[in-house]
Parts: C-alpha cells; sequence; structure tokens
C-alpha cells in the first residue's frame, strides 16, 4: 500500500477533494441520483410515452411484482442460466489453463486466439450465432448431419434455447476463466511443489492439497465476477429469442418487455428495484471476499 | 500536448453537442414505415409530391421487428423525428388515447373524399373508437392475409393423378381448411425436404396472433365483446379450441422450426423452394414474385363451416402531435395529395402497395398490377382485426406467450386459451376496459 | 495422461475457434452463399465455375465492399456507424482512465474519510444491470436532451466504467512506492507536479491496461446504446442488431465483414498490453 499524507499540508484539504471529487461526483449523478429517481417512479403509474399525469399508486407496483408469475419465473431462468454458465466456464477454464501449465511453442499465440471470443460483442454474436443454430441453414446442424446425427431446433425448441443460450455465453466467456485460472495456476510458487515431489507425493494428491486450495480464492473472485455479469445478461437473450420468451426471460430482458414493450415505467421500476436489493447484497459478499483474498495473498507471498 | 488535450476533448464534445441539436431549416416532412416493399414505393412516389411543392420527403424504413419499439419510444421524447407515421391498424386506439395522434375528424371531410374509401378501410384503419366516427389516420396501405402457392407443384400431371387418386378430388387452390389440410399432407415429404405449409407462429410482435386469427374466427371464436370486452366465453370456447388445435395439426407440415415462424421466416421457407403454400401478408410477395415468376400462385384464405374469416392488416397516416404546427400543415398537405385518385393510381403501379379507394380496387387496373392483386381483393369482404384498444400491445404480447405454449405443446389448446382469456380480461380490466 | 492435455486442448480449441473461422469465411462469401442450406467452407479463387451444392465457394469481397453502401431500411451505410463507436469508445475510455486515475491517486495517497465506504459504493456500480437503471436514466435524460446525441453515451460510459477503472488504478498505484513522490514534494514540487510528473509516467502500463478493459465494454455495449440511442449517434452493435427482420434478410457477408472490421481495433489493443493484461483482470490482487 502506498503511504498516506496526513494533511499536514495547508490547502491538501481541496486537492484530496479535487483528486477524488470529479469521478464522485459523475457516480453521483449517473448511479445515484437515478437510483432515488426510480424508487419514486416505483410508487407512481409513470408511462412511456409520458402523457397525461404521473399519479402515485401506492405500493400497488410492489404488489404485483408478487404476484406477476413472469417475475418468479424470470428469477428463475436467471439463476438456473448464471449457476449453469458459470459451472460450465468454471471446469473449461481452470481444465484448460491446467492443460496450458507447461511452456510450449505458440503458446502465446493459441492463448491470444482462445481469449478473442471475449472481445466480441454479444449482441451481434447473438445475432451470429442464430444463423450457426439455426434449425435448418445453421452449419451446425449441417455438421451434426453430417455425422449421422439428428437435427435439434436450437432456437426454435422450447427445451433448447436456453441451452442455445448457454453455449453462446460459455463459449464467450470461458476465456475469462481460462485467464484467471492461469494467472491464479502461475502465481502458485514452485518450492512448494519441489517440496511435494520430495515428498514423493502422487499427481493426484499435489492436486487436491496444494494446487486446488492455492488456485481457489482467485478463481473464486473469477466465480463472483463472473456471475455478477451473467445477472446482467440481456444482449444475448435480445438477440436468440427476443424479450418475451418463456423459456429465455432473464431478469434483465423482463425488465425490458416490461418498460419499452407494455410501456409501464413505474411498474418496471418496481421489478428493478428488487433486483437492486438483490445486486448490492452480492456486492458486499463480493467486496468481502475481496478484502479477504487481499489479506490471503498478502500473507502468502 | 497532454496540456492541450483536456480543453480539445471538451471542446470537441460540445461541439458534438451542438451539431446534433443544430436542425435544418428547410421544409422537409419525415415519414416513418415498416422496412419493406410499399415503403420504398411511398419513397419513389413522394419525389412527385417534392416536384409539385418543393418539400422534400423522407420515409425512414424501421425493419417490422424494432418498429413498434422504435416508434413508441420516440413518442416519449418531447418531439418526434417523424411528422407523419404510417402505423399499424393496432396503434390506433393507444395514439388517440395517449395524445399521440392529431385528430383528424374536423378537417378530414374536406380534404379528401372520404365516401370514396372501402368502409373496411375506413372502419379499421381511420377511426377510433371502431365505429365512432373520430378519425386518427388516413388509409396509407391496406392489406390482409394471404397464401403463395407452387403453382408449379400444383399443376403438375403427377402430382395431380396421385392426389386424385388418394383424396378423391382435383388438386387446386384449397376453399376450406380441410381440403387445405389434405394438400399441406400429401405435399408434405420430409424426406426429400419437402413440407406442406408455413403458417405464421413467430413469437415477436404479432405474428402468432395473425396467424391464428383466422382459425379462431373460422372455428366460431372471437377475440372477445367489442362493446363488453368480455372474454371469457369468447376467447375460450370448445369452438375456438378447436380451431387453435386444427392449426396445431397443420404445422406438423412444416417445416422444421416452423411452429416459431415470422413474417421473414415464412418467406425464407417458400423461397427456398421447400414449402408448398405459405401464409403471410400480401406486401411481402413481390420478393417471391420477383424470385420465382410463374411458379408461384396465389389464393385466398380458407375458411371452416362456411365461415371464411381472414386477418385485415394495413396502416394509416397519422400525423404527429409533438411536431410544430407548420410541420403539421404540411404533412395534412401532403396526405391530402397523397389520398387523391390520380396518386392512388400511380400507387398501386407500386409493387405491394395497395389502396383504400373502392373504385381502384374494383379496377382492373388494380387486378393486373400485380399477380397477386386480384386475391387480394377477392380478400377484402372478409376482413376481420384484433383490438385496437391503448393496450393492444400487453395483449399481443400475452398471445405470444401462450399460444406459443400451446404450439410447443406444454400447454393443451383449451388450457392454452382458457388462460388467455383470463390475461387479456387482467389486461383489458386494469386498462379501465370493460366490468 | 499428457496426451490428454493435447486432446483437450486441440478439441477446445477447435471448437471455440471454428465459429470465428466461419465467420471469417461468411465474410468472404457472396450474398447467395451466406444463405445456402449446404455448408461451403473452402474458398476459392473468382472466376473458377462451381456446381450446386459443392462445399467450395468463390472467395468475393463483396461484404466489405457493401459496407460502404447503405443497406435497405438503414440511413447510414457501415461506417458512419463504425465512427460513431469509435467517437463514443474512445472518448469515454479517456475520460474514464482520467477520471480513474485521479480517483485512485485520491484514495492511494490520501486519508479520505469514509473510504472503506466510498470504495464499495465505487465497486457496487459495476454490479447494477443496464436495463435496471434505464428507466430513470433516459427520464434523465430526455430532459437534458441527451438522448441520441454522442455526449450522452459517452458520460453514461465512462460513469459506467469508473468502478473499473478506480479500482485497477488503485491496485496499479498502490504499487509504485511513494518514495519518489516524497522526494518531489521535498524538492518543492506540488502535488500535482509530483503526480504529473512522478505518478503518471510510472502508472502508464496499469492505465493501458485500464483503457483495454473500459474500451471492450464501451465498445461492445448494446443494452444503453439501444435503449437511448436509438435513432442517432447509433453504434454498431444497435445497427447490427436492428437489421434483424429485415425483409431483404439479414446481410451476412456485410455482418461478417463489419464485425471483423470491428472487433480488429480491440484485438491490436489487446494484444499490445498482454503483458499486463492479466495483473488487470485480477483486480491487481496478483503481483508479477
Amino acid at each position: 500500500m502506498g503511504e498516506r499524507d496526513g494533511g499536514a499540508e495547508l490547502g491538501d484539504h481541496w486537492l484530496k477533494v479535487g483528486f477524488v471529487a470529479p469521478a464522485l461526483l459523475l457516480l453521483l449523478c449517473v448511479n445515484v441520483f437515478p437510483l432515488f429517481y426510480s424508487l419514486w417512479l416505483s410508487f407512481t403509474n409513470a408511462d412511456l410515452i409520458g402523457s397525461g399525469a404521473v399519479q402515485s399508486v401506492g405500493t400497488l407496483n410492489y404488489s404485483f411484482l408478487f404476484m406477476d408469475p413472469r417475475y418468479a419465473e424470470a428469477l428463475r431462468t436467471t439463476a438456473l442460466f448464471v449457476v449453469a454458465a458459470v459451472s460450465a466456464q468454471l471446469v473449461l477454464g481452470y481444465g484448460l489453463a491446467l492443460c496450458l501449465q507447461e511452456r510450449f511453442r505458440g503458446k502465446a499465440v493459441l492463448l491470444t486466439l482462445l481469449l478473442v471470443p471475449m472481445m466480441m460483442p454479444p449482441a451481434v454474436m447473438g445475432v451470429y450465432w442464430k444463423l450457426v443454430l439455426d434449425g435448418s441453414y445453421g452449419v451446425l446442424n449441417h455438421g451434426l448431419a453430417f455425422l449421422g446425427f439428428g437435427q435439434p431446433q436450437w432456437t426454435t425448441d422450447p427445451g433448447l434455447k436456453l441451452l442455445s443460450l448457454l453455449i453462446v455465453d460459455v463459449w464467450m466467456w470461458t476465456p475469462f476463466m481460462l485467464l484467471i485460472s492461469l494467472a491464479s495456476l502461475n502465481a502458485i510458487p514452485t518450492y512448494i511443489y519441489e517440496a511435494a515431489a520430495i515428498d514423493r507425493a502422487g499427481r493426484w494428491r499435489v492436486f487436491r492439497r496444494i494446487t486446488l486450495p492455492m488456485s481457489a480464492p482467485l478463481v473464486g473472485l473469477a466465480v463472483l465476477l463472473r456471475s455478477t455479469d451473467a445477472l446482467k445478461q440481456f444482449d444475448l437473450v435480445m438477440a436468440i429469442t427476443g424479450p418475451n420468451d418463456g423459456a429465455t426471460q432473464t431478469l434483465s430482458a423482463l425488465l425490458y418487455q416490461v418498460m419499452f414493450r407494455d410501456g409501464k415505467v413505474g411498474m418496471a421500476s418496481a421489478y428493478s428495484y428488487v433486483v437492486l436489493v438483490v445486486v448490492i447484497a452480492l456486492a458486499s459478499i463480493f467486496l468481502r471476499y475481496l478484502n479477504h483474498l487481499q489479506r490471503r495473498v498478502g500473507t502468502a507471498s | 500536448m497532454k496540456r492541450a488535450i483536456g480543453p480539445a476533448a471538451v471542446a470537441l464534445l460540445v461541439s458534438l453537442w451542438v451539431v446534433a441539436a443544430a436542425d435544418a431549416d428547410e421544409k422537409s416532412l419525415t415519414i416513418w414505415w415498416a422496412q419493406w416493399d410499399p415503403a420504398a414505393g411511398l419513397q419513389e412516389l413522394s419525389q412527385d409530391f417534392t416536384a409539385e411543392t418543393g418539400v422534400a420527403v423522407t420515409v425512414h424504413q424501421i425493419p417490422w421487428g424494432s418498429y413498434q419499439d422504435q416508434v413508441f419510444l420516440e413518442y416519449g421524447n418531447e418531439s418526434t423525428a417523424f411528422d407523419i407515421v404510417v402505423g399499424d391498424s393496432q396503434w390506433i386506439g393507444r395514439g388517440a388515447t395517449k395524445g399521440l395522434y392529431l385528430e383528424l375528424t374536423d378537417w378530414i371531410g374536406g380534404a379528401i373524399d372520404l365516401d370514396g374509401i372501402h368502409p373496411l378501410a375506413k372502419r379499421y384503419l381511420m377511426e377510433y373508437p371502431t365505429g365512432s366516427g373520430k378519425i386518427w389516420a388516413a388509409p396509407c396501405e391496406t392489406d390482409a392475409l394471404g397464401f403463395a402457392y407452387r403453382r408449379d407443384w400444383f399443376e403438375d400431371m403427377q402430382e395431380q393423378t396421385t392426389f386424385r387418386a388418394n383424396y378423391g378430388r382435383e388438386l387446386a387452390p384449397p376453399q376450406t381448411w380441410e381440403q387445405f389440410r389434405d394438400i399441406a399432407e400429401f405435399f408434405h415429404r420430409p424426406a426429400s425436404k419437402r413440407y406442406g405449409a408455413a403458417l405464421l407462429s413467430g413469437r415477436g410482435y404479432d405474428s402468432i396472433t395473425m396467424g391464428f386469427q383466422p382459425f379462431l374466427w373460422a372455428f366460431g371464436g372471437a377475440w372477445g365483446d367489442p362493446e363488453t370486452f368480455a372474454v371469457k366465453g369468447h376467447l375460450d370456447t370448445p369452438a375456438a379450441a378447436e380451431g387453435l388445435q386444427f392449426m396445431i395439426e397443420l404445422l406438423k407440415f412444416s417445416a422444421p422450426g416452423g411452429t416459431n415462424a415470422d413474417y421473414g421466416g415464412v418467406l425464407n421457407a417458400f423461397t427456398n423452394g421447400s414449402t408448398a403454400m405459405a401464409l403471410n401478408y400480401f406486401p411481402f410477395f413481390p420478393g417471391i414474385v420477383e424470385a420465382m415468376g410463374d411458379k408461384v400462385g396465389f389464393f385466398v384464405v380458407p375458411g371452416h363451416d362456411g365461415t371464411r374469416a381472414i386477418s385485415l392488416g394495413g396502416q394509416g397516416m397519422s400525423i404527429s402531435t409533438k411536431i410544430p404546427a407548420l410541420q403539421q400543415a404540411l404533412a395534412k398537405r401532403f396526405i391530402a395529395w397523397f389520398q387523391q385518385k390520380s396518386v392512388q393510381q400511380k400507387w398501386i403501379t407500386y409493387p405491394g402497395a395497395f389502396t383504400a379507394n373502392k373504385e381502384l380496387l374494383d379496377s382492373a387496373a388494380f387486378r393486373d398490377a400485380y399477380p397477386f392483386n386480384g386475391t387480394f381483393a377477392q380478400s377484402l369482404d372478409h376482413l376481420r382485426d384484433f383490438w385496437n384498444v391503448p393496450v393492444y400491445n400487453e395483449l399481443l404480447a400475452v398471445n405470444a406467450r401462450v399460444l406459443g405454449e400451446a404450439l410447443d405443446g406444454s400447454k393443451t389448446p383449451q388450457a392454452a386459451l382458457e388462460r388467455l382469456a383470463m390475461e387479456h380480461e387482467m389486461i383489458l380490466r386494469g386498462a379501465g376496459l370493460g366490468r | 495422461m499428457k496426451n490428454l492435455r493435447w486432446v483437450l486442448l486441440a478439441v477446445y480449441g477447435m471448437l471455440s475457434t471454428l465459429p470465428l473461422l466461419w465467420l471469417a469465411s461468411t465474410a468472404i462469401k457472396s450474398r447467395v452463399d451466406s444463405i445456402a442450406t449446404t455448408a461451403k467452407f473452402i474458398p476459392v479463387g473468382e472466376g473458377l465455375g462451381i456446381e450446386a451444392g459443392s462445399v467450395r465457394f468463390e472467395a468475393t469481397l463483396e461484404g466489405f465492399r457493401a459496407l460502404g453502401e447503405i443497406y435497405a431500411g438503414a440511413a447510414h451505410p457501415y461506417y458512419h456507424y463504425l465512427f460513431n463507436t469509435f467517437l463514443i469508445g474512445s472518448l469515454s475510455t479517456v475520460a474514464a482512465v482520467s477520471l480513474g486515475t485521479l480517483c485512485a491517486y485520491g484514495f492511494s495517497r490520501f486519508r479520505i474519510l469514509g473510504e472503506r465506504d466510498l470504495l464499495f459504493f465505487i465497486l457496487s456500480t459495476r454490479f447494477l444491470p443496464p436495463l435496471a437503471v434505464v428507466i430513470p436514466i433516459l427520464m434523465m435524460y430526455r430532459s437534458l436532451g441527451l438522448p441520441n446525441t454522442h455526449l450522452g453515451l459517452v458520460i453514461l460510459y465512462t460513469a459506467f466504467n469508473l468502478s473499473l477503472a478506480v479500482w485497477l488504478m488503485k491496485g496499479f498505484i498502490d504499487d509504485i512506492p511513494a518514495a519518489f513522490e516524497e522526494a518531489a514534494l521535498v524538492d518543492g514540487y506540488t502535488r500535482w507536479q509530483v503526480f504529473l510528473r512522478v505518478v503518471l509516467p510510472r502508472a502508464l502500463p496499469g492505465m493501458a491496461v485500464t483503457a483495454v478493459f473500459c474500451l471492450i465494454s464501451a465498445w461492445n455495449e448494446y443494452g444503453f446504446a439501444m435503449t437511448l440511442n436509438n435513432r442517432d449517434a447509433v453504434t454498431v452493435p444497435v445497427y447490427f442488431a436492428g437489421l434483424q427482420g429485415n425483409v431483404q434478410g439479414m446481410p451476412w457477408s456485410q455482418v461478417g465483414a463489419g464485425v471483423l472490421l470491428f472487433v480488429t481495433p480491440i484485438v491490436v489493443f489487446t494484444v499490445l498490453t498482454r503483458k499486463h493484461l492479466l495483473r488487470g483482470v485480477t483486480f491487481g490482487t496478483i503481483k508479477q
């Protein structure tokens, strides 16, 4: 940690403020103020088109929220998506990182290539994957037909739609998990492995007792990061099935549907507030874990 | 260098803002419409208006999938980028009650020839509430659902003989849904990638609603009572369920993915040469004619038990209330110009462009303009429309979900319609309609 | 066991790269070939006759060329939208990195009241689903005339990238020994001069990494761009996604070409800063 100035110099207070204030001010305007505005909106019947006076409706929107089957459904779909996507990305990413432990020629090139999916715009890749997954024209089904398998209707079969979403998301973000897993594995000091070799420890034991626990904190960080990102899933849903599809309607898609299609701004604000509460809770867990991690990495090194 | 970056960036940002805010001051008119052939035709046609009046006209086209969203999002602004919006017939209630459309009742009688307009166009494209005489739009495009079919397959001698042998009838465009089913079954040969029928079943906007309606009405159901806004007893009757069941059966004769096909999907299924019959709105057909020429024929949507009911389509030109009075006057001028018989005569020469003018609709000039025009003219007497109440979009959204579940097989038709009726009533009551 | 490693790598590498290769091949296909019912994946030179149903196709730059034209129903050619993305992306990245570095320096070097809470607050903004805040932001923007402007999205992206920028830069700046600054202060330089001349040069690698992440985020953003800038100052993701439902079908070869062009600056930028990327991705908790 850098050293701190005790503020002994005169005029330093304003300097402090000068450094920190612009950012905080921007965040205040763009993040905090809208949150209060949203809270107010959630108690009204505000409309997207803005016609007519906005009236207070008390807690009507919130009670509607608990009755709306779409909300529970969206929570379920989002949770399912997050768990499935992040688990798959974790297993794949970590597994790949283990495979990439040695040096070999072209490793840097391979790594860069593996990272490219992460840099593509999800909204456009969603549309493109829709073509790839198309039941009749899609190259995936062409390949499956060639190999003698059937032709699943990836984007129209209600049982497969969420899977399609997962396929694209996993393709896109496994590189992220790979990157962090690599970093965590690389951070384990070699002398520990050497000590284990001296003790003639078996490979599986080494993995279970050394590799896994020591890389866990950082990988845990990656899981948290990816989970909070997956929670916001919107672009792919819009591209592949549209926001009104029961099989894939994540929380963000539902918010879009209520706000922009139904035009019910007041109700959508109430819906999003409940989402925000969940998100803040996760953020605190995240921060606590991050602090714990920093302390832990600090003591390990 | 580093010091200069800050102020330079600020200057750039400010200048961007200023440039964006500045308006062009010439006289011009902006029209928003969906992206399809008739809109391109309107753009070309309006060059005549520009020649006459010196007012530049831009027709901004937005793909159907996002058209509704874009228009109503735009309406949330203080002023809209468009002067005229060619709004879908269902939007009229929303436009009227939320103060988005300029009321034209007092002006329009004097500006255009109301008597020359087909009564159905007047009823569904111009008025809200229906039958009240209050007018919010002038007809731009009258439209209906129709079928395109592979005439070359129907006229093939081999096929005709086989069909006659199997079904005891001639192979010809069907008049009833039962006849339709037979033909679809006959041409459904998945092994050779041939399919019988492509129906509208898409889950975005209104595809599935428009696709289901003909079955709903032909089998004796209805969306609800237009006076009392009662839905139960109309939508969830056994007759309606029978209609939905029939549609689901027919979808078995469609290409894979046919249970979730929107307007573009149905078009594709037909133009890739695999499907015998495809249901769509007529203005989508010019592309087919261009691609397949004589191989394509058209027929009117079939009926059932003597009832033939066809989904109306069509859009009317409405003037935005969120523009300056000068622009509104210009818009009125355009609308009055467009409705003239001479202009309508030129209008119908564009692919997919349909008029609402009674006389022209009956004329040979209209029928001969395009291969499907005659079929459209025949469909006119059977047209019906969906709800045009202000909350129509919520009704459409819930249709997409619940009817979609029936099509996917997760709900029986009866259960789906009962659920749908309940949701419709909730939405309508929530909007203050009915008791 | 060792061979398993190579097998896994090869299989995954293939699965991961195939869609990209397919995208690249789509970019050099003609319109007709891009939607053909049989897969075509072997490009050959132009002018050679190819039978129908073959897996070969004529490679053509038609997709790239068509990017300069206006596609049916769009208001501008692709390059207009690419310019918008570039403008909005780079301006917001510069702003986010600048403000973030300033803020991070303040938190790192000074004792600030409520620091932990403030930092938590800053971090938590990253977790906000855009769709949850777009409602009030849209209403706010409308009253300020900011929808459909470049400025509007620049402000928004800067704000939403700030959390990442502050946290990343704090990690980097914390690692810069304060001794140099102390020495300079003793020599009579002001704090601001010290910041500019002593700290910034050393923080440059960190700023580069931060810039990469901010750029990727702003470049590919869709939720806000679609709802706020739907008519003017439209970015590429919104443009391409909005072509769906076009009666003429999606121009797949153009989309392929456009995406390749779109992604290139990001890839180049990432490759240039790859040495420091790992550090950034782990929020600076790993020291290298």
